[in-house]
C-alpha cells in the first residue's frame, strides 16, 4: 500500500495540495463562459479529487522501475504511456461525470454546453501524473537517503559496543579469579578484610562497566578506576606492589575516552611488578602544561623475563587517543634501563 | 606425605596453609614465593608432593616442573591458562582452579596418594611441550645443578649430545647435564637454528664454519671453535636442506 493512505494526516495535506489545481481548472472550464462557475466547480473539485488518488498509483510504477537501474529510454517509454492512459481515462470519467450531473437535473444541458473544454484537460492530465512521479521519485531517493543513515548510525553503534566490549573482555581473567582466590583467603584468617576485597572488587567492576558505555570520560574518574584496581593488587601483591601517584587536581577535568589508561596500568602490573621477585613501584604522573594534559606510567620490568606482552592494550590506547584527539594527540613509549614509560599527551577538553 | 607450597601470592599460600593443615598425614616443609626457591626446596626437602602456581617471577611453573618434576608429584594451581589446562587434562596431570574449596583440594590430595604408591611421576617433557601456546619456541635452557639453577640462553648453545639418560648442552666451553632425551630437545627448539645431524647430536647452525667429507658417506661438522662433530647421512641432507 502506498505510505500516504496509512497516514491520514499526510493524506489531508496532499488532497489539500490539489485544491489550487481544482481552482485552476474552474478557470479553465469558465473562461469562455458557455460554463458556469458551480458548474465547473463541481466538475474540477471531485474530478481532481480522483485524479489525486490515480496520481498515488504511479508510486508503484517508480518502485518497479528504480531510476538507479533503468536506462532513461525505458522510464521516458514507461511514464509516457502511463501519464497519456492514465489522463485518457481521467477524461472519459470527466465525461461520464459531466452525463451525470446532467442526467439528474442537477445543471440541466451540461452535458451540451460542455463541447470540449473538458477535453483540453488532457495535457494537464499528463503532465500531472508526470510531476506526481517525479515527486514520488523524489520521496523515494529521500526514504532511501534517510535508511543508509540509519544504518550507517546502527553500524557505528554497533562498532562501538564491539570495542568496549573486546576492551571489557580484556579484564584480565587472572586478575579476577586471583582476586577471588585472595577473598577465599581471607575470609578465615581476615573477615574484615574479605569483605573489604569484595566491596573493592565490585567497585572496581561497577566502574569499569559504566565508564565502558560512555564516549568520554573525565580523566578524574578513570583515575578512580585505576586506583580501585591498585587497591585489590596491592592485596594480592603486598609489600611487592609499590604506588607513586602525583597528579594535579586541575587535570581531573580534562576529557579522555574511557578505559584510556587501564589497559596501561594493568600491564604495568602484569608484565612490569609480578614477574619480579622484589616487585617495584608503579609511578603515576598527571600535569597540565597550558591547554595539554600529560600522563605519564612509568614502571620497572625484569630484562630477563619472558612475560613479554601481547601489545594488544597498548595498540588500543594509540588508537583511541587517535580517534579522540587525531594528530594532537601522541603516545610516546619508552623501554630502556629495565623501565617501561608510556608518555601520553593531549589537548584538555573539559 | 611430605609437601611444598609454591605461589607468589602470600594469601594464596596461606590459603593453601590453611586447607593442608586439616589433613593430619600431610607435613608442610616448605613454602615459596618463586621458581628458584621452589627448586631450592625440592633439592633439599624431597617432598612427596608440589602445589605449583603456573604465573610466578624468573621461573613459572612448568620451568619448575621441567626442573624437578623427575624427583616428585605435582598439583598445579592457576587461576586460568588456555593451553594448560588442556595439557593438564590430556596427560592427567591433576589442577586446582583458583579460587578452590577444602574438598576439592582434598579430592588433588587422594590422587596424588595413589600417584605416589604407584610410583608415578608427572610425564614432565610431553606437558611442558604442550602446556606453552602453539608454536612458541623455546628460549632459554634451564639446568638443575643441587639446588642450583642454570639458565642458558639458547644462543648460547654449541651443540647438544647425547649421554645414556642425560643430554649434555655445550655452551661457552662448559657442559651441563640433564636428564631428558635427544627427541625430547629437538622437539622443543627452533628447527632453523637447531638441526639433528646425528642420532647423538644436535648442531647450533650459528657455529657450523665447515662440512668436511671424510669416509664415503659420511661427513664431520667443523665447528668455530675447531670442535668435529659426526654428520650422519639424513643430518648431512637436513643441513644441506637448511643451509
Amino acid at each position: 500500500m502506498h505510505p500516504i493512505l496509512s497516514r491520514g494526516r499526510s493524506l489531508i495535506l496532499y488532497l489539500a495540495s490539489w485544491s489550487p489545481i481544482a481552482v485552476f481548472i474552474t478557470i479553465l472550464l469558465s473562461r469562455d463562459g458557455s460554463l458556469s462557475a458551480l458548474e465547473a466547480e463541481s466538475i474540477a473539485f471531485p474530478m481532481c479529487a480522483v485524479y489525486a488518488f490515480v496520481c498515488l498509483s504511479s508510486w508503484y510504477l517508480c518502485k518497479v522501475t528504480p531510476l538507479k537501474e533503468t536506462n532513461i529510454g525505458r522510464i521516458a517509454a514507461t511514464f509516457g504511456a502511463a501519464s497519456i492512459l492514465t489522463s485518457a481515462a481521467w477524461l472519459v470519467a470527466i465525461r461520464m461525470w459531466v452525463v451525470l450531473l446532467d442526467s439528474i437535473s442537477i445543471f440541466p444541458g451540461l452535458n451540451d454546453r460542455n463541447t470540449s473544454q473538458t477535453d483540453g484537460l488532457f495535457f494537464l492530465g499528463v503532465l500531472l501524473f508526470i510531476l506526481a512521479s517525479a515527486v514520488h521519485y523524489l520521496l523515494i531517493a529521500v526514504q532511501e537517503s534517510r535508511q543508509a543513515e540509519k544504518r550507517t548510525l546502527e553500524l557505528q553503534v554497533f562498532a562501538r559496543d564491539a570495542e568496549l566490549k573486546t576492551l571489557r573482555a580484556q579484564i584480565d581473567p587472572h586478575f579476577l579469579f586471583n582476586s577471588l582466590n585472595s577473598i577465599s583467603a581471607l575470609t578465615s584468617q581476615d573477615a574484615s578484610g574479605a569483605r573489604r576485597m569484595c566491596l573493592l572488587l565490585a567497585d572496581f567492576l561497577r566502574r569499569s562497566l559504566q565508564l565502558g558505555v560512555r564516549e568520554s570520560i573525565p580523566f578524574g574518574d578513570e583515575l578512580k578506576l585505576a586506583e580501585s584496581f591498585l587497591d585489590i593488587e596491592k592485596v594480592r601483591f603486598g609489600e611487592r606492589l609499590g604506588i607513586d601517584q602525583q597528579v594535579d587536581p586541575d587535570c581531573h577535568s580534562c576529557m579522555v575516552p574511557p578505559l584510556l589508561i587501564q589497559p596501561l596500568i594493568e600491564n604495568a602490573v602484569t608484565h612490569g611488578i609480578a614477574p619480579m621477585i622484589e616487585g617495584g613501584t608503579v609511578k603515576i604522573r598527571a600535569a597540565r602544561s597550558g591547554s595539554s594534559l600529560e600522563i605519564v606510567l612509568e614502571n620497572p620490568f625484569d630484562e630477563e623475563a619472558r612475560h613479554a606482552g601481547t601489545g594488544v592494550g597498548l595498540q588500543n590506547v594509540r588508537d583511541r587517543v587517535k580517534r579522540m584527539f587525531g594528530d594532537e594527540g601522541r603516545v610516546d613509549v619508552q623501554r630502556a634501563d629495565s623501565r617501561f614509560k608510556v608518555t601520553l599527551r593531549f589537548p584538555c577538553v573539559s | 606425605m611430605r609437601v611444598v607450597i609454591v605461589d607468589d601470592e602470600k594469601l594464596a599460600r596461606s590459603l593453601l596453609f590453611e586447607y593442608l593443615q586439616k589433613h593430619s598425614d600431610v607435613e608442610i616443609v616448605g613454602e615459596c614465593a618463586n621458581g628458584l626457591e621452589a627448586v631450592k626446596a625440592v633439592t633439599e626437602q624431597k617432598p612427596d608432593l608440589i602445589f605449583l602456581d603456573i604465573q610466578m617471577p624468573r621461573l613459572d611453573g612448568f620451568e619448575v616442573l621441567d626442573l624437578v618434576g623427575h624427583d616428585v608429584n605435582v598439583v598445579f594451581v592457576t587461576a586460568y591458562d588456555k593451553y594448560a589446562l588442556r595439557a593438564f587434562d590430556v596427560h592427567a596431570v591433576d589442577y586446582l582452579l583458583k579460587p578452590f574449596s577444602a574438598e576439592r583440594l582434598a579430592e588433588a590430595l587422594d590422587h596424588a596418594r595413589a600417584k605416589i604408591a604407584r610410583g608415578e611421576r608427572p610425564p614432565v617433557s610431553k606437558l611442558t611441550a604442550d602446556a606453552r601456546p602453539p608454536g612458541a619456541k623455546v628460549e632459554r635452557i634451564l639446568i638443575r645443578d643441587g639446588p642450583q639453577v642454570h639458565v642458558i640462553s639458547v644462543a648460547k648453545i654449541d651443540y647438544i649430545e647425547a649421554q645414556d639418560d642425560y643430554v649434555a648442552y655445550r655452551s661457552e666451553g662448559k657442559q651441563y647435564l640433564k636428564q631428558q632425551t635427544l627427541n625430547e630437545v629437538e622437539a622443543t627448539l627452533d628447527n632453523t637454528r637447531f638441526v639433528r645431524i646425528h642420532r647423538s647430536y644436535i648442531l647450533n647452525v650459528d657455529r657450523l664454519t665447515k662440512l668436511e667429507l671424510y669416509a664415503k658417506d659420511s661427513h664431520a661438522a667443523i665447528l668455530r671453535d675447531g670442535t668435529r662433530l659426526p654428520v650422519s647421512r639424513t643430518g648431512y641432507s637436513r643441513l644441506s636442506a637448511l643451509l
